[in-house]
């Protein structure tokens, strides 16, 4: 347990430079930003010296790195600055980001969900049926769902269910679960072709070793074996990497939230790329990087849980 | 994401052994008998032809607007259908891949060139070098590249040049890790110490002698990164923020045809359809390759 401790804490710190560099592209971000931010503040015929006054006021004629610095310390106070788009104008970023976010978390659970309850049984199916007509339709259909660019994917399944067959409704700010089910769906079949093929290598490489011979030759049914023995072993790598898929669905969010309108924060970065509106773009892109660090930190848990040599490492 | 890391684990640990010429035989011998790799390449040298050959092919003009023929269904006049403002749906898609190929191709060199640097510097004189190198290698390792890409992209502004930019600084981690595993282990081996017994310098022995033995890897990681970089150059552009019209991409033609998706659902399936045909093409390729060239696999059947 000492070791798992330890372990943990060795991969917490590991986490900061990363979140480090976050803020620092971030950072750069505004800083490369063609235009003079001054200007955008600046009360219309501002003379050179009231510009250069509100300069000094708001810290931009410091060198780059205190400026970096400065930006820091206010991240480190929770203050991510307010918005710059006429719609929310001076509303702060923080609170913008927190009004998104359950919106995108429930995209990502649900889809999270879709992925591994389609990917598993598919891989098991995959897996015991191997190189029949089963086995090859499924690695079809993986090779292709991993292909599928998500924004085409949701666009065609728009084409199918609401436009085609009025299953489902189009956009997703009409609520409840039919909403989230074709977004969801869109987000998680790309990581659910992932599953699937992961799925199926572990359980063949499980299913090859001696103590499922050893059971079979003792006479269990083979639905016990499968079921009972090798799905315990085989599904544990699968599982373990579900962090690494935040990762995936983070990426995937932007996109699919731009294609059905659904309001999490994915839709706002796009929305405030669009309207120039930095000081949201920068609150999104660090949110979803912290998503990204904190899915690797739970994959490395898992991992270092399932299997204790990773532990010393 | 995940497949992606354990893909470069994967190509992370194959020891590799002999010279290029080898391996070009390789790949054409095996190659040519993996199914994979004849589908992939056969996707890709169609599509590559037909980019190339968009000037001389007898069709409309991509960017030609005739108001009178918009939102026309497919037919033997417009293979593809015509979109909102009358262009040929089919022209565009031709012209559109060669905006995608050159984006991600380009990107893909440069990504290329600055993992390799990077990577055969930090594996090759170790020590504080590659301290600093790695480190910086796992920070951007750990980071989607898209999300990074979509960063950058916004910070620099929507253009061609910025598209190709933004991905290549978010997709070197890959090629930087290969280069500098393969580096760490062939720079122990007998023949770099021999050469720097005969007074090679480092440059030397490091570009004709560390460098081609990590080849095979490299060319399974550019496949696939092809097609990682199609699809971030469309994704990019399908969010407003990559290729600007009137140059024509295949993301943002998905973009506009959203519009029109129940009176003219041509406009945005018929380039989803060959941007997915171009991304399949350059992924089989890439795991056949890695099928073919794996040497754990030597000597098995397949």
């Amino acid at each position: 347990m000492a070791d798992l401790i330890s372990y943990v804490i060795r991969k917490l710190l590991l986490a900061i430079p990363v979140i480090f560099l976050a803020t620092f592209i971030v950072f750069l971000m505004l800083y490369m930003t063609p235009g003079d931010p001054i200007l955008a503040i600046a009360p219309p015929h501002a003379s050179v010296d009231e510009l250069q006054e509100l300069r000094e006021q708001y810290g931009f004629d410091q060198p780059f790195l205190i400026q970096y610095g400065k930006f820091l310390e206010r991240l480190l106070q929770g203050d991510l600055g307010q918005s710059v788009s006429t719609g929310t104008l001076n509303v702060d970023v923080s609170y913008l980001l927190m009004q998104r976010l359950p919106k995108t978390l429930e995209l990502m659970a649900i889809g999270l969900t879709i992925s591994y309850s389609l990917g598993i049984p598919l891989g098991i199916l995959s897996a015991l049926n191997q190189n029949s007509w089963k086995d090859r339709s499924v690695m079809v259909f993986t090779l292709v769902a991993y292909a599928m660019p998500s924004f085409w994917l949701g666009i065609l399944l728009l084409l199918l269910l609401s436009v085609q067959f009025h299953i489902l409704p189009a956009e997703g700010t009409v609520g409840g679960l039919s909403s989230v089910l074709l977004p969801a769906l869109t987000l998680g079949l790309g990581n659910a072709a992932l599953t699937t093929r992961m799925m199926r290598s572990s359980m063949l490489e499980v299913v090859r070793q001696d103590f499922i011979t050893q059971l079979r030759s003792r006479g269990l049914p083979e639905r016990e074996v499968i079921f009972r023995h090798a799905l315990k072993n085989a599904i544990l790598p699968v599982v373990t990497v579900i962090g690494l898929d935040i990762g995936w669905f983070v990426a995937g969010a932007v996109i699919v939230e731009t294609v059905f309108q659904w309001p999490g924060i994915g839709l706002l970065v796009i929305n405030s790329i669009s309207s120039h509106d930095f000081p949201t773009v920068q609150g999104c892109i660090l949110l979803l990087a912290f998503f990204v660090v904190i899915g690797n930190l739970v994959a490395d848990i898992l991992y270092a849980l399932v299997d204790p040599r990773v532990r010393l490492g | 994401m995940r497949f992606r890391k354990a893909l470069n684990d994967r190509l992370l640990s194959w020891k590799m052994s002999g010279g290029a010429k080898q391996l070009v035989v390789e790949i054409v011998e095996r190659g040519s008998k993996n199914n994979m790799v004849v589908v992939g390449t056969t996707i890709i040298v169609t599509i590559i032809a037909l980019a190339l050959l968009a000037p001389v092919l007898p069709m409309a003009d991509p960017t030609m607007f005739v108001p009178e023929e918009k939102l026309q269904p497919p037919s033997t006049d417009h293979w593809f259908g015509t979109d909102e403002l009358g262009r040929d749906v089919f022209s565009r898609v031709i012209w559109g891949s060669r905006v995608s190929l050159t984006v991600a191709t380009l990107a893909i060199f440069f990504s290329l060139i600055i993992g390799v640097m990077l990577g055969l510097t930090a594996g090759y004189f170790g020590r504080y070098v590659d301290y600093i190198i790695a480190g910086t290698i796992d920070l951007f390792w750990t980071f989607p590249a898209f999300l990074l890409a979509l960063a950058f992209a916004a910070a620099l502004g929507p253009s061609l040049m910025n598209v190709i930019l933004a991905i290549s600084i978010s997709y070197w981690a890959g090629f930087a890790r290969l280069m500098r595993g393969q580096a760490l282990s062939v720079r122990e081996r007998l023949f770099v110490e021999s050469s720097r017994a005969l007074g090679a310098r480092h440059p030397r022995i490091m570009f004709s002698h560390v460098l081609p033995n990590c080849i095979a890897p490299l060319i399974v990681w550019a496949s696939i990164g092809v097609a990682d970089a199609i699809t971030i150059e469309s994704s990019l552009s399908f969010l407003g923020v990559g290729t600007q019209p009137p140059t024509p991409s295949w993301g943002y033609m998905l973009f506009r045809g959203m519009t029109y998706l129940s009176e003219a659902p041509w406009i945005s399936t018929f380039p989803g359809l060959v941007l997915l045909l171009t991304i399949l093409g350059f992924n089989l390729l890439g795991d056949g390759l890695r099928d073919v060239l794996d040497p754990r696999m030597k000597g098995m059947r397949r």
